[in-house]
């Protein structure tokens, strides 16, 4: 929403907004000028679309610094990633380790597994702040642990997890990791090659500027899924067995290649950009925001106080108010929109303790600007002086 | 009469990063459908001259690209083309 001239969005963990301009138009050309089914036919306009596919598998891997653009597999967003990597990875009897601040993508697919009595899992607590407590995690492996999965930013508290320390422990005993980089993807420079992270699972409409139903799921050579489902590929087409050769092996059925298009231009805008700036200037618009609402009465804070741990997202809470009906007064007096409520991470709000009430969460992206920050903090603490009263 | 020589790929992935690979190098090539006398698994082949096509193998097998075969195809103007399959020397494909 744009109100005289200020960007009143604060909901980009939810979903970036705007985006940059190319992200707009490349959906509208791929399919003006070069609509065909990739990979199906063969002809020109078949072609444009494979080599737009490929482009943007080559862009997403000077993104995470991966130099075969087959091991990155298009999905619908995170959630499909992260069932892809989970079901695709685990075999009966396993044991998986995840986090508190895991959200239900995470939990979800796990928790149908354990319930139907195929694996075995163990959560690992979290603080007040979001980060895991390492001591219960160094513990917690069992022989038949085989994944480990790392929430590497919770779109609850903004809280980093400590990635490279989580991955060496559990590489030490042979356990692979598995990355929810939903809200890092763009935000935070991930590196697979030298993080050595062996499935990283994204979505392509929040820090990548992409349109939605967009995703992946970066898989390391030494990693082999199972597939989740099979179909059209275009290739082998007289065999009916799902070929073997990523990245087609985890890829069935017409992909989204007018939303890709669009992904494509995301991920350029960020590789022009740079990552590195991209998050300096979302630090400093966090850290403004955390330094603005601190010492407001009546007002709790959730997660680091400095955004060299955190991502660009606050959760507050007010006493005796209700988490909508702020977010409603927010909307309706002041035109900005921001989420309430649990934000599908029901155990996070439970280690943060604001479970089931949930949290107001202002999530500011790289294109907000000084005065859009001033014009939210000025709604925030009428509103607490409003409550006051 | 004419004759030219295709390349094909297990997928289109490969056939892709055929070309992506042998971009801005001096080879004249061209991505082309697959001619139907030819069978392959994509349906996106590469055509070339017949005296570059080891070359081109070479590079692109270099490159960790998967291929599927290797074929010469002479032109009978608008009847079938006569099509002989190459097996290159070295070929670890097949
Ligand atoms: C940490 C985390 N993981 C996974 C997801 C799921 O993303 P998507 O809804 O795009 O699948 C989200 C966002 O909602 C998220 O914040």
């Amino acid at each position: 929403m744009v109100h005289n001239n200020l960007n009143l969005y604060f909901d980009n963990a939810a979903t970036s907004w705007p985006k940059p301009e190319a992200v707009y138009k490349a959906p509208e050309k791929q399919m003006r000028q070069a609509y065909g089914n990739p990979g199906r036919s063969g002809h020109t306009h078949t072609l444009e679309s494979d080599r737009l596919l490929y482009q943007a598998r080559e862009a997403i891997g000077r993104l995470y610094n991966f130099s075969d653009p087959g091991r990155l597999v298009f999905a619908l967003n995170a959630t499909d990633a992260l069932n892809m990597a989970i079901k695709g990875f685990l075999n009966p009897d396993d044991h998986v380790l995840y986090t508190a601040m895991d959200h239900n993508s995470v939990l979800r697919p796990l928790g149908r597994l354990r319930r139907d009595g195929l694996i075995s899992t163990t959560m690992i607590p979290c603080s007040g702040q979001g980060y895991p407590d390492l001591d219960f995690f160094e513990k917690a492996f069992r022989d038949n642990t085989s994944l480990l999965v790392i929430n590497h930013a919770s779109n609850v508290t903004g809280t980093i997890a400590p990635l490279k320390e989580m991955i060496e422990s559990a590489h030490r005993r042979g356990v692979k990791v598995l990355v929810d980089a939903a809200q890092t993807a763009g935000v935070i420079p991930i590196d697979v090659l030298n993080e050595n992270i062996d499935l990283l699972a994204f979505t392509g409409h929040k820090g990548l500027f992409g349109p939605t139903g967009t995703g992946g799921l970066y898989v390391a050579p030494w990693i082999d899924l199972k597939p989740l489902r099979e179909g059209g590929t275009g290739s082998q087409s007289e065999i009916d067995i799902h070929p073997e050769s990523m990245p087609e092996r985890l890829e069935a059925g017409t992909l989204n290649s007018v939303g890709l298009a669009g992904l494509l231009e995301g991920v350029n805008f960020i590789l022009e950009t740079g990552v590195e700036e991209i998050h300096r200037k979302e630090s400093e618009l966090r850290d403004y925001l955390y330094e603005q609402l601190q010492n407001t009465g009546g007002l709790t804070l959730y997660g680091p106080a400095s955004s060299s741990q955190s991502v660009a997202v606050l959760s507050f809470t007010l006493d005796g108010a209700d988490c909508g009906e702020i977010g409603y007064i927010l909307e309706s007096s002041y035109g900005i929109l921001c989420r309430t409520g649990l934000h599908c991470a029901p155990l996070a709000h439970q280690a943060i303790g604001t479970f089931p009430e949930g949290t107001v969460r202002l999530s500011p992206g790289y294109f907000s600007s000084q005065d859009d920050l001033d014009y939210l903090v000025n709604a925030v603490r009428e509103i607490v002086q409003l409550a006051s009263e | 009469m004419a004759s030219s020589c295709y390349i094909t790929f297990p997928s289109t992935f490969f056939a892709i990063r055929a070309e992506s690979v042998l971009k801005g190098q001096s080879y004249f090539f061209k991505m082309v459908p697959v001619p139907r006398s030819i069978s392959s698994s994509c349906g996106t082949a590469l055509r070339c001259e017949c005296e570059d096509i080891t070359t081109l193998k070479d590079r692109l097998l270099q490159s960790d690209l998967e291929l599927e075969g290797f074929y010469r195809l002479e032109e009978k103007g608008l009847k079938k083309p006569v099509v002989t399959e190459l097996y290159l020397d070295d070929q670890e494909t097949r």
